[in-house]
Formats: C-alpha cells, sequence, structure tokens
C-alpha cells in the first residue's frame, strides 16, 4: 500500500527500500512469512551483504529509521517510483528517471490527466504516471506479453495503487486501444519496436479538445519513421530529443605541489660537507624537500568513469483540438 | 486540457507565430502586442477558443500603424511549397552562386507588393517567381528557402493557453536569469525527485522563479485534491507571474500558502507576532538571511523608504484589532503546516543554500525527499560536504543534464547545430532520522 500517499510508519504489506548505500539498495515486501520454493510456509528473512533481515521486525517501524542487520545496519525508506525504479525486477530494459522526468513533464501530466502508455515493460514508467494522474486520473497500460500484463497487475494491486490504472493484454499495434478509449486521452505513450503502427490509434484516442504524444526508441530510424507518421496524421510542434544525466561525484583531493625553484641555486653548503661525496649531498636536499613537500586541498566534481551515453530518442507531438487540424 | 475553453479579458495568453512563443497578459479589449518591429491589436480575439489561428490583416486607415486579427482557416497556412505547386527542382548546387543578383526585387519593390498582395502565400509566390535560382535549388533547399520566407513574412498567429511547458520554455529561451536558469529538464526532474503529488504537504524556498516552481508545484498537485504548498520566499510578496498566467481554479490557488520565510520563521518559534514584528524584506535587499541578529533596525529602516504594500492598506485604520490581515492569515496557516512538517523540501535560492536548509531541514518528516537547485556547482558542492557530514540525508547525488535536440526529416536528421549547455545543478536525497 506504500505508493498511494507519504506515510509514516511501516505497516505490514508494505513496499519498502533496504538503504544500505547508493549503489545498495532493496525493494522489500513487508510479510512475516513467505512461501519457500517446496511451497512451505517459513519466516521472511532476507539476507544483505551485511546480513541478515527478519522483515517482520519492521511492522510498525518509522520509515527513515536506522535498523540492525546481524552484520551491520541500514535505513528504511519508503518506496517511491525514484527508488523503485532503482531496485525494481527488471522484466525488460526500463526508462530511467531523467527520460521519465521529461516525458511527464512535456506529455503535461497531472492529477485528472488520462494517459495511454504502451508497452508496460517493467512498470518503471507506469509509476510514475500513476503518481501523477491520482486520484481522479487514469493510466491505461498495455503490454502485448501476457505474463508481464499480469505481473504489473499483480504489482500494481500489492502497491495500493490498482484503482488508478487499468492494465490490458493487446498488441496496439494490430488492434490499437481499443474503441472504448477513442476520445479518451490527454496523452498518448509509445515505447514500441514500431512506434509508427501505433500513431493512427494514437489520434483515435485523443481528446477532441487535442492532446500530447511521445514515443521513446532507441533508435534513430523508429524516430524517423514515426515523425513522418506523426506529420502525415496532423500532429504538429513535432520535436525530438536526447537526454542524460550526468551525475556529479564530489571528492576532497589533497594534491602534492612540487617546488622546482630550489633546483636553479646551489645551496650555501658548510665547508665539513664539501669534503662529502657530492651525489650523496644532491640526494639529501631532495629528501628534505619530500619532507617539506606543500599539499594544496581542493573539493572536486568529476564525472563517474561510465556513464549512459543513449538510453533513447524522445519524439514529442501535440494534437491540435478538432476545431485547429 | 482546457486548451478548448474560450480567451477572456484578464486572461495571460501565450501568442505564438510558428516557433516563437511569447506570454502576454491580456488585461483589457485594447491590449497590443507588439512581435518584432508590429504592433498587434488583440480585441479580436476575445470569445474565441484557444488554439484559434489567427491572419494578420494591416489596419485600413494606416497600415503602418499596425495589425489587427481575423480568424482565419487552417488550411491557409498549411504547406507553402504544395500551395506553390513547384514542381521543378535540381540535384545539387554546383550551379548556384551567391552573388546577390539571385532575387530579381529589391527591397523596396518587396515592401510594395506586401501592401498589395491578399497574403504571405502569394508575396512568397511574386518573390519565387523573381529569384533567378529556385527552380534549380534542389527540394530539400527549396523548402529551407520557403520555410525562410514564409518565417519572415508570416502573418499566422495562434494564441495558446499557457501550460508550464509554455511557460518554461519562454522563460529559458527569453531571460533565463528570471527562473534562475532552471531549465526544462532539471524542472521536471525537481518535480520528480520531489515527488509532489496530489497528496501531502510540501515545503518550497524560491527566491525568484517569476513563480515557475510554485506554479509547477501547484500543477502537479492538482485541482480538487488535498495536497497543500507552502511557498517560502525572502521579499514582501512572491513572485507570481507564472502561477498568475496558469489561472489555477481559486480552490486550487488557495492550496499554495506563500509566506516571507523571516515572517513564518519568527512566528513559529516566537509565536503571535504583532505588526511590528512582521517586517518582511524586500527581494533585492543586501541582507544575508542568516543574520537575523540586528534584523529589526535594518528592517524598520528599510519599512521606512519603502513601505509594504500590505501596510500601507492597513495604515487608515478603523477596522477592529481583531480582523487579521491576509498576510497574518496565510502566517499563521503556514505555522499550521509546519508543525505537522512536510513531505519533501524543494530549494531553489539566489542566496547561499547552507543555512536555509539548517533551517527549514527540521520541518521535513524523515524519509522524505529533499531538493537544492543551484545554478552552481561550486556551491552545491559545499552543501553535499556538509549534508554528507551531518548524517541527516541518504542517497544524497548532485547532478546536471545534458540535453540534445534533433532534426528528424527525411534523409535530413541530424542533432540541432546549437544546443544549450547551461542545465543548472540538482542535488537531491532522503532525509532519515
Amino acid at each position: 500500500m506504500s505508493f498511494l500517499k507519504p506515510k509514516d510508519i511501516i505497516d505490514q504489506g508494505d513496499t519498502v527500500i533496504l538503504y544500505i548505500s547508493i549503489n545498495n539498495m532493496h525493494a522489500i515486501d513487508v510479510n512475516p512469512t513467505i512461501l519457500n520454493k517446496k511451497g512451505e510456509t517459513i519466516e521472511n528473512v532476507f539476507q544483505t551483504t551485511y546480513g541478515a533481515l527478519k522483515v517482520k521486525e519492521l511492522i510498525g517501524v518509522k520509515y527513515g529509521s536506522k535498523i540492525k542487520l546481524s552484520r551491520g545496519w541500514a535505513y528504511v525508506l519508503q518506496a517511491n517510483p525514484e527508488l523503485w525504479t532503482q531496485t525494481l525486477p527488471h522484466r525488460t530494459q526500463i526508462i530511467y528517471t531523467p527520460d521519465i522526468s521529461m516525458i511527464l513533464f512535456q506529455l503535461e501530466i497531472k492529477p485528472g490527466s488520462i494517459v495511454i502508455e504502451s508497452g508496460t515493460g517493467s512498470g518503471s514508467l507506469s509509476h510514475y504516471f500513476i503518481r501523477a494522474v491520482k486520484p481522479s486520473g487514469q493510466l491505461h497500460t498495455f503490454d502485448f506479453h501476457e505474463a508481464r500484463a499480469e505481473q504489473a497487475r499483480e504489482e500494481f494491486t500489492k502497491h495500493g495503487i490498482n484503482e488508478f490504472v487499468t492494465v490490458y493484454h493487446r498488441d496496439v499495434c494490430q488492434h490499437g486501444f481499443s474503441e472504448e478509449l477513442n476520445g479518451k486521452a490527454d496523452a498518448v505513450f509509445l515505447d514500441l519496436p514500431a512506434p509508427h503502427l501505433a500513431v493512427p490509434h494514437a489520434l483515435k484516442a485523443l481528446k477532441d479538445e487535442g492532446g500530447r504524444f511521445c514515443s521513446f526508441s532507441p533508435c534513430i530510424e523508429q524516430s524517423q519513421r514515426c515523425c513522418e507518421e506523426l506529420q502525415a496524421n496532423g500532429f504538429i510542434e513535432i520535436q525530438s530529443m536526447e537526454i542524460l544525466q550526468v551525475e556529479d561525484i564530489v571528492k576532497t583531493k589533497n594534491i602534492p605541489v612540487m617546488d622546482l625553484e630550489y633546483l636553479k641555486h646551489k645551496k650555501p653548503t658548510q665547508p665539513a660537507e664539501n669534503n662529502e661525496v657530492k651525489d650523496n649531498s644532491d640526494s639529501k636536499k631532495e629528501t628534505n624537500a619530500k619532507q617539506e613537500r606543500e599539499i594544496k586541498k581542493y573539493l572536486t566534481s568529476s564525472a563517474p568513469p561510465t556513464m549512459p551515453g543513449h538510453t533513447g530518442y524522445l519524439t514529442f507531438a501535440t494534437l491540435p483540438p478538432i476545431y485547429a487540424r | 486540457m482546457t486548451e478548448t475553453s474560450t480567451i477572456k479579458v484578464g486572461d495571460y495568453v501565450v501568442i505564438q507565430r510558428q516557433k516563437y512563443t511569447k506570454l502576454h497578459k491580456y488585461g483589457s479589449l485594447d491590449s497590443i502586442v507588439i512581435l518584432g518591429k508590429q504592433k498587434i491589436s488583440l480585441r479580436s480575439i476575445a470569445g474565441q477558443k484557444y488554439f484559434t489561428t489567427f491572419k494578420m490583416v494591416p489596419n485600413e486607415k494606416n497600415p503602418k500603424s499596425g495589425f489587427s486579427l481575423e480568424v482565419c482557416s487552417e488550411a491557409e497556412a498549411k504547406n507553402l511549397r504544395d500551395a506553390l505547386n513547384v514542381q521543378e527542382c535540381g540535384t545539387d548546387n554546383r550551379n548556384i552562386l551567391d552573388d546577390g543578383e539571385s532575387q530579381g526585387l529589391k527591397a523596396d519593390d518587396i515592401d510594395k507588393l506586401r501592401g498589395e498582395c491578399s497574403g504571405s502565400t502569394e508575396l512568397i509566390e511574386k518573390i519565387v517567381e523573381n529569384s533567378k535560382t529556385f527552380t534549380s535549388k534542389t527540394q530539400y533547399s527549396q523548402e529551407k528557402y520557403l520555410k525562410k520566407k514564409s518565417k519572415k513574412y508570416c502573418e499566422f498567429i495562434c494564441i495558446r493557453k499557457p501550460t508550464i511547458r509554455l511557460l518554461s520554455e519562454i522563460y529559458y529561451r527569453q531571460k533565463p536569469e528570471e527562473i534562475m536558469g532552471i531549465r526544462m529538464d532539471t524542472l521536471s526532474q525537481i518535480v520528480s525527485y520531489s515527488g509532489i503529488s496530489a497528496f501531502g504537504n510540501y515545503l518550497l524556498y524560491d527566491s525568484g522563479s517569476n513563480g515557475l516552481l510554485a506554479a509547477t508545484m501547484l500543477n502537479s498537485i492538482g485541482a480538487g485534491t488535498e495536497a497543500k504548498l507552502v511557498n517560502l520566499h525572502p521579499g514582501n510578496e512572491p513572485q507570481k507571474q507564472a502561477f498568475l498566467a496558469l489561472g489555477f481554479p481559486q480552490e486550487q490557488a488557495s492550496r499554495c500558502v506563500s509566506v516571507n520565510i523571516y515572517s513564518v520563521l519568527r512566528q513559529y518559534y516566537q509565536g503571535e507576532t504583532t505588526l511590528n514584528g512582521t517586517e518582511p524584506v524586500a527581494a533585492g535587499s543586501k541582507r544575508k538571511p542568516d543574520d537575523d541578529e540586528n534584523a529589526p533596525v535594518e528592517e524598520k529602516r528599510q519599512r521606512l523608504e519603502e513601505p509594504n504594500p500590505e501596510m500601507v492598506t492597513i495604515e487608515p485604520k478603523t477596522e477592529p484589532t481583531d480582523k487579521k490581515l491576509k498576510w497574518q492569515l496565510e502566517n499563521e496557516r503556514a505555522v499550521e503546516l509546519m508543525k505537522g512538517k512536510f513531505d519533501c523540501l524543494v530549494i531553489a535560492a539566489k542566496e547561499h543554500p547552507q543555512n536555509i536548509i539548517k533551517a527549514l531541514l527540521p520541518f521535513l518528516k524523515p524519509s522524505r525527499p529533499l531538493v537544492i537547485f543551484n545554478s552552481c556547482r561550486e556551491v552545491l558542492m559545499d552543501i553535499y560536504v556538509d549534508l554528507k557530514a551531518s548524517g541527516e540525508v541518504n542517497g544524497l547525488r548532485l547532478a546536471s543534464n545534458w540535453l540534445r535536440s534533433y532534426q528528424i526529416l527525411p534523409n535530413r536528421t541530424h542533432p540541432e547545430v546549437n544546443m544549450n549547455g547551461n542545465s543548472g545543478f540538482i542535488m537531491f536525497g532522503y532525509s532519515v532520522s
């Protein structure tokens, strides 16, 4: 029930995010018992890199608290679409927060919006759509893969947001978005291998008052076909873009400073040492310099060594109201 | 979507000519908008539907004095190449010379034609007829040429209803510094990371985005929902152009409680404030947000110099003293919400965010998002180190965005020649107890 609205205390059935570190998070369903492989009911114990967690002990704990693991500790956070996107079980490739944010922004989604999404995939984007349209709006999400549609449906119910979403098992390229949705949608989102095939269906599904359209395609050829089809179907303001989020890794660095000045001048040597071997005194000087070496401290930021270089091309378009088409 | 609603006097409208857009307050029927050098009277748009296309018509008596608008059919504004019935084209540009001789018409001739032709299509037709090179241009090049000409002589204007998307595009293109350089991708992520939706109470500190942040957040809160937004600002009045432009219903607008940050924090900690205790400070004030120590003296001085509009209204006070002013009531509402704490904290400050975070983080419930925007990376790097050390925030990340637009046309797909390289910076994480 944990996706409906902000809450303070963990209840049984919640999905919580166990935060160990920024790269080590897990989504856990808070159920005291689970079924094992043999179908027997056993105590629900979650294993982490810092030891085990008895899940039933989370019930009644305040969100944001620090909890003990058998060999360390972690924080429990309330699940939300951002954290879910980072922890969800992948059934397909998913779209991440930077692209999703732009999709919601460009599609002008707000509470009350009627949104069509295809395909459902792993439900990463669906969770965002649902958060944005509730309580009065509705998401209609389509997938041609029956098991995926079913899994998504179960997930939405588990997360307490099923009343804001209708899941369909349907190939929209062939069969469209169903008669009942004709003229109902404020926005249509496509993440399909052949989005251009669904563009005429999107035209039918959008309201007479007009609406917004988005297609996400990893390949430019898909976007090209989609843009042509959009233009042929009377969409305007066709815009394509690519967005990448660049993380800043913040680190304090200690940078040694070399002194090369002293090399220009002979060190005023003491007469006694003059008799010693020359090489020896030179190396002595260098060790002295090393000891006094200056260090400058900097707060630095750099891009991560590997980062996403491409996610997909986002194509947006407007369908004008019927009197302006 | 409410694009179908009709245009009313008092609305803010988006004036669109091809790709150019402009925000305009349609304050009265006599309202005039200036596009480039052209003055256009908006008298005729009242009562028409949004998204209607109008044609610019020169004033009859004095064409130089400007234009009025007439509703026109969509077909008129459609594909110029088809309208001109262009059939001939070349294969490449080997025979095209830039000798300044290709256009037979002089600038004066074109000006004259402009008065004579009934529309831009006819005018462009004349220009094309007199171009010696047009027919030897490639089809792509012809399209580009026509696009350029129709941009120059376009006489079609569309009136759009403002939305967050249109507004943020206008502000960012025209005066990014007025919205602290918050680019749309960054704005979209502020909405995501703050988790703002129809449920919960949200806290925003915004020292100047023309109301764009408050408008965006209230837009995500939605009409007829239960969520509330407290919008803290450093001046006498919150900036609110974008907020007003969206024309929220009263019920929704009233769930954004805008209060002065000094005034409300003082009331929260020191209890009911008297009139003397609540001198908000003008936005341009040099006073740093953190030196509240010597504030009273300075604030009083300031009040003498530039009276607070709210103060002015009370001056001729004959009303009973128990009648509270609007800002006092807003302060009380904000204090009540602050006692219950918030479900997210968003800070977009021109001031150094450090003390603002220190003052506002205690009002954030545990396991809730904190989002800080700044136009400088260095400022956020310092904050990053502080917050990490404090242990009050988890999952902290600092990021910026890279955004590239594409021209996608058959056989002519490539990234746009120019791109904007300055998204601003956002930092986000979750409060923990």
